[in-house]
């Protein structure tokens, strides 16, 4: 078995984007430059282990859009630009365990930023039912935060999870999963994390272990046609909970706001100490022949509680959104949705509150597994947030080459 | 190798197959399913898709999460033919008999040669399988060297019921040589004739039958017909003369009715497994009721 190295690639950007110079900038370019080049080693040398028997999957996806206005709480701005360009090496190791690396290119402001967004390890073959995954991965709460963004049927996800969740919450940690021996699917599980992307924005003495979180699924079939599940979800932060004051407001804040300026908007910026997920899916497909026709409705509702430890209050933020999706043939669908999200920002000695709800509608083509063009019409209301808008069209394509993305329920 | 037997006794000793003993089997396909019946009498079979359901698009549903949980074999067809969910239900259920390299998963596509590999494969090329035509369970020869072998993985997982397994197989083979005679007697009439198809679900079936195949509804494999296409299809039953154009029970029939109505050929829906017709109850009464079908598709006399 030839030897391939770990990903050397880092994810720690936020100490370098602090305060930036042009001559930092550069620096900070060339990093990303050679990141990305350590990451093209990895991928070459993965090819020639390829050549020697070893047989992982490959994919590579491109996510590319024009966008007509900047909306608020969005990762895409107004104009061309690139989503998530990502690139993914999976494959059993042995016969104990299965690793997967993903690993992301962003354009964002002008700059290239290199990010691993998965590297795990799960085992295979704990008794019956019971499995780990350890390293950097998405989190199994909610519906939609498990599946990797490019599998969904809208340019982003819903207001309220790009709020709350940083559009999607992964992170370093570890899952201990069990599957119930029962005839309906049961799942329960739970999660332990660093937290970094779910802390409180002014926090100074976090704890390294920020984030527990539990979750069960239950689901089925009614009949051949009609599948469903359900899901409840805690996530505890132990770093969620703002410390607003006024003493540190002038200077702290002021970096703070430059460093989110230029941070990719990954990290939730609505976090508290507890929060609570409800989610459901439907799915419909004539004879559950999915090729031709098939239904999907999916809702979330999202809470979270105790948002200050110098605020008193009992503000929560909220959110949910409502989705349902249409194939009409192998090649065309189109989609519905509508979300709210209502927020609270710690401002030295109260919350400012912020409120977004957003209409989508959504037609797409896709030639074939590997490649789709979206057309995504957009209105958002509310106030309080940046580039609230009216009215945004988006032509958006996301392909993959290599392996396509799985059929996840 | 004793010691090896003896800790393997010690193994099905600590994880009993199942509290009665009989397997529980996950079948990715209708006609898996009915193998596993003949070979198994007392098995718990679950089958995982119907003849309705394009196997190449299933979603993994919870259900068949939990199914495969509780699984002590998965018999799929392979050939990457269920590459887009069983990786999925693998992962998701957990289930450490039936990963990768272990021997509860099954591919019938392991135990015979495939036809149509290819040694390159590009994206550009629609929805191919490298490792061959996965649609392997029309060719009765095939079926038979498969049932041999999965008489033997069960034996191999179930050692208390070996006897029974290899019995079932041989008896199993026993009555379908026979049947094969009587098969490629009744589709004697077959030969020669020339039939657009949509997507290569029945190559195994026609190649054996010796019926060519002149003309595939799809462009590519996986992309769903033209109108480009078809009116090419269209020319070509000018030039070349079709006898039947034919589809799978899980395939859209407009395609084959569009090309039939402008080119005055019969068109006809095919099981493409057990359940796929009201007549296809299992293995046997399946494959009589594909050469009943394209013998009155084509207009072939019966030969019976």
């Amino acid at each position: 078995m030839p030897l391939v190295n770990p990903p050397v690639i880092s994810t720690d950007f936020h100490s370098l984007a602090t305060k930036v110079t042009p001559f930092k900038r550069a620096i900070h370019k060339r990093s990303a430059c050679s990141r990305m080049a350590k990451a093209l080693i990895l991928v070459a040398a993965s090819a020639t282990a390829h050549a020697e028997g070893f047989s992982p999957n490959f994919s590579l996806i491109l996510d590319g859009h024009y966008k007509s206005a900047d909306s608020a709480l969005s990762e895409y701005e107004k104009g061309f630009g690139l989503g998530h360009i990502e690139l993914g090496v999976s494959a059993a190791i042995d016969d104990l365990f299965y690793g997967k690396f993903t690993g992301v290119v962003h354009d964002h402001d002008g700059e290239t930023e290199f990010e691993t967004e998965e590297a795990f390890i799960q085992t295979l073959a704990l008794p019956g039912g019971f499995s780990v995954r350890a390293g950097r991965f998405l989190s199994d709460i909610g519906y939609l935060n498990g599946q990797h963004a490019h599998t969904d049927s809208f340019v982003e996800r819903p207001a309220a999870y790009r709020a709350m969740l940083g559009s999607h919450y992964y992170d370093d940690g570890v899952r201990l999963s069990y599957v119930m021996p029962t005839d309906t699917f049961w799942t329960i599980g739970t999660e332990a994390f660093s937290g970094e992307k779910m802390q409180a924005a002014d926090l100074t003495d976090p704890k390294s272990v920020g984030v527990y979180t539990a979750f069960t699924k239950i689901g089925g079939d009614f009949n051949e046609e009609h599948s469903w599940q359900l899901g409840l979800s805690y996530l505890r932060n132990d770093n969620g909970a703002s410390i607003s004051s006024h003493e540190h407001e002038d200077d702290e804040d002021h970096e703070h706001e430059e460093d989110e300026g230029h941070n990719h908007s990954h990290n939730a910026k609505f976090t508290g100490k507890n929060t609570y997920i409800a989610d459901a899916v439907w799915k419909w497909a004539p004879d559950g022949n999915f090729k031709y026709r098939s239904l999907t409705l999916t809702g979330e509702y999202l809470q979270t509680q105790d948002l200050s430890n110098t605020i008193k209050g009992n503000e929560k933020n909220k959110g949910f959104y409502l989705s349902s999706v249409y194939k009409m043939t192998p090649q065309w669908a189109v989609g519905a949705r509508y979300g709210e999200f209502k927020g609270y920002e710690a401002h030295e000695d109260h919350f400012d509150e912020k409120k977004l709800q957003e209409t989508e509608l959504m037609v797409s083509w896709s030639h074939s597994h590997f490649s789709t063009v979206r057309l995504q019409y957009t209105h958002q209301a509310g106030n309080g947030f940046e580039n609230t808008n009216n009215n945004i069209v988006t032509l958006q394509y996301v392909v993959s080459l290599g392996a396509h993305d799985a059929h996840t329920f | 190798m004793r010691t090896l037997s003896k800790l393997s006794l010690a193994f099905a000793l600590a994880f009993p197959v199942s509290s009665h003993g009989a397997l529980i089997v996950f079948a990715c396909e209708p006609e898996w399913a009915a193998l596993s019946e003949e070979l198994a009498t007392d098995a718990k079979v679950y089958t995982a898709t119907t003849a309705r359901q394009d196997p190449h698009h299933i979603q993994a549903r919870p259900g068949l999460i939990s199914k495969m949980r509780k699984a002590d074999i998965v018999v799929c067809s392979g050939a990457e033919l269920e590459t887009g969910w069983l990786p999925v239900l693998q992962m998701k259920s957990a289930n450490p008999k039936v990963q990768t390299g272990d021997k509860g998963l099954f591919f019938a596509a392991d135990q015979v040669e495939t036809i149509g590999k290819l040694e390159k494969v590009d994206p550009t090329m629609g929805d191919v399988h490298p490792e061959g035509n996965p649609h392997l369970h029309l060719d009765p020869y095939r079926m038979q060297k498969i049932a041999l072998a999965l008489a033997e993985r069960m034996a191999e997982l179930d050692p208390g019921n070996r006897d029974e397994y290899l019995a079932n197989a041989k008896k199993f083979s026993e009555l379908w040589e026979t049947n094969i005679k009587r098969w490629e007697k009744e589709a004697a009439p077959l030969k020669g004739k020339n039939l657009v198809t949509y997507h290569s679900n029945f190559d195994y079936l026609l190649e054996w039958l010796g019926v060519n195949v002149v003309g595939d509804l799809e462009p590519k494999p996986g992309l769903p017909p033209s109108t480009r296409h078809l009116a090419s299809l269209l020319k070509l039953s000018k030039k070349t003369s079709i006898d039947a154009i034919v589809y799978a029970s899980y395939q859209d029939k407009k395609g084959a009715d569009w090309l039939s109505q402008k080119a005055g050929l019969p068109a006809t829906e095919l099981p493409m497994t057990v359940g796929g017709s009201e007549q296809s109850k299992d293995l046997i009464s399946l494959y009589d009721d594909l050469i009943q079908k394209l013998l009155k598709v084509t207009g072939s006399p019966e030969n019976s």
